[in-house]
């Protein structure tokens, strides 16, 4: 059988999934699910949510190695139910997707300005805002990529780092795990509730999907994931407890958007700060580029199926990118951290990446069963095992994290309400609208003028005209 | 289902497409690829040679090791090499299959796409 030159390996399979999942905004997720449960259990909500990751990832594997394309998520969608769910569906979760960086910038641009003073922290704040945002669109835009090898040094490195500061961190505190059976006050549902919470820590993991067309063998994709999804969980586990132990009562109770950056500064001063910025700067960007990256392509490819208008198809004439695409995905991410930077609300969009992750879980488990029964017969690599049990548990399970997400109200250290959590509900039932009410009503003309261009154009092929 | 002798005619517009498209060797002048297509329907395989944006070399023999291979029906294979299909809808219907890298596939849809600006 004929093999491509060059294929990816596992170890950059593993690197890619969870460099997407380890970002800026990590750290102060963890610290909310750390306060969730009075900080020493987070390790258990950690753990807990990454099982629960770990159960969706396998419809994404069974999925992938039934299709294994780039197209992915529209194409499971499409070919389960219908193009127009599948434009609906894609559109609402990539394009609200991206909306996280509306938090990364806000959470990267509160630790450039809390470390290196320009003009005031208004105006850092919002300088590194924008200027992180450019930053990445521009590399993208000259279609820089982050090769195999370089996403393996950074991903390794900063999991490594961060597992070694946290045992730091405990030899120096004399900490020792505790259980829930040694807590009087630990209870079932806020510890789910808070796994709930931490989905946020592994949101991502599942792009890397898209590589499928690039390796030898499809399992490699569900293998990788599970392998990144067991690393994250074992390095947040450690690192967050950590951190909530590392931090003083008054740092936890002023709502700090840098927690890690205090940590550092408490466990290993100003040269533990630097490292951690130089951290965040790494996460934040890679984890962006490589969201802008799909993204746009994901643009590109639903304007080339007219889905969304043609310009959005433009290719730049040196880069061979999107720039278009770039361009409003850009923009779009500059107004949403712009909406962030004056509201403050980090925590909602937070909230809402939680969400939509559990959303999405729901939708691959039911595309799962679908799939199951339109085509038993198609050839899958990797077939999850025990039936429907995985798949029915996925939804089930999914489908209650996020009642529970939605029902809850986000709080702060001290126990102020920051917002009821249907908040979060009826933003991404808005947005859901929209893009539906696009696919109806939108989509249906660019498709007919698609087929109008079709018809008055010739076919070349001699014989078929 | 097309012929390889049907495909071979059609790969050899295409090559004409591509190589005497300015804007399209303006993009492309630092692609150099080797490239398999598969027709599954008929177990015919074809090869093409890009070398900095030009389509150097195509045939009926595959290459050992490319950077790409496209797999579809060769009906959609030689309607893609006439311009006579959007690669990237019959992509996203799963219609056509390619290993490569997302670069890459972007750069191959870019080719169709700059020929034909119509599709």
């Amino acid at each position: 059988m004929i093999q491509l030159k060059k294929v990816i390996k596992l170890r950059t399979v593993v690197s890619t999934s969870a460099g997407m999942a380890l970002a800026t905004s990590c750290y102060l997720a963890g610290l909310q699910v750390a306060n969730m449960v009075s900080g020493d259990l987070a390790w258990i909500s950690i753990l807990v949510a990454g099982l629960l990751a770990l159960l969706s990832s396998l419809n994404f594997s069974e999925l992938t190695s039934l299709y294994p394309t780039a197209a992915g998520i529209k194409l499971f969608i499409q070919n389960a139910f219908s193009e127009k769910t599948a434009i609906i569906i894609g559109m609402f979760y990539v394009v609200l997707g991206i909306s996280m960086v509306g938090a990364e910038s806000y959470l990267l641009s509160s630790v450039l300005s809390h470390s290196f003073r320009l003009f005031d922290l208004y105006w850092d704040r919002l300088f590194w805002i924008i200027f992180f945002i450019l930053f990445v669109g521009l590399i993208n835009l000259r279609g820089v990529k982050i090769t195999g090898i370089v996403q393996d040094i950074l991903t390794y490195s900063m999991l490594s780092f961060l597992i070694l500061v946290s045992f730091y961190a405990f030899w120096k505190h004399g900490f020792h795990f505790n259980f829930p059976w040694h807590q009087p006050n630990a209870q079932a549902g806020g510890i789910l509730q808070a796994a709930g919470v931490g989905i946020f820590l592994y949101v991502g993991y599942e792009w890397v999907t898209p590589l499928a067309e690039e390796t030898t063998d499809y399992r490699m994709i569900s293998k990788g994931m599970m392998i990144a999804i067991g690393l994250l969980s074992v390095t947040y586990a450690l690192f967050i407890v950590a951190m909530h132990q590392g931090l003083t009562e008054a740092q936890l109770r002023s709502g700090t958007p840098i927690p890690h950056i205090l940590f550092a500064k408490n466990l290993l001063g100003s040269k533990g700060v630097v490292l951690f910025v130089f951290m965040s700067i790494l996460a934040s960007v890679t984890s962006f580029n490589a969201g802008l990256l799909n993204t746009s392509r994901f643009t590109y490819a639903m304007a080339r199926d007219n889905v969304l208008p043609r310009s959005f198809s433009k290719l730049h004439l040196t880069y061979a990118t999107p720039w278009v695409a770039i361009l409003g995905l850009v923009l779009f991410s500059i107004g949403i951290s712009l909406v962030i930077f004056f509201t403050g609300q980090y925590l909602y969009i937070i909230m809402m990446a939680a969400a939509l992750e559990c959303f999405i879980y729901v939708v691959m488990a039911i595309c799962v069963i679908r799939l199951r029964k339109k085509i038993p017969e198609a050839s899958r690599d990797f077939k999850i095992p025990f039936g429907l049990t995985f798949p029915v548990l996925t939804i089930l399970v999914f489908t209650g994290l996020l009642i529970g997400i939605f029902a809850d109200v986000t709080r702060d250290y001290n126990g102020k309400v920051l917002f009821q959590n249907y908040w979060v509900a009826f933003g991404m039932a808005l947005f859901f609208l929209f893009t539906a009410a696009y696919t109806l009503f939108v989509v249906p003309k660019l498709k007919q003028k698609a087929a109008v261009r079709a018809m008055a154009r010739k076919r070349r092929r001699p014989g078929k005209a | 289902m097309a012929s390889k002798e049907e495909i071979l005619d059609a790969l050899a517009d295409y090559q004409v497409q591509c190589n005497n498209n300015k804007r399209l060797r303006k993009m492309q002048r630092n692609w150099t690829r080797k490239l398999n297509f598969v027709a599954e329907d008929t177990g015919n395989v074809f090869s093409m040679d890009v070398v900095n944006g030009e389509i150097v070399s195509f045939s009926a023999v595959p290459i050992e090791n490319p950077d790409i291979i496209v797999t579809t029906t060769s009906e959609n294979l030689c309607d893609m090499f006439w311009g006579d299909l959007n690669p990237s809808q019959k992509y996203l219907q799963g219609e056509i299959r390619v290993k490569a890298s997302q670069e890459d596939i972007l750069r191959l849809d870019a080719i169709s796409m700059i020929i034909w600006p119509d599709d």
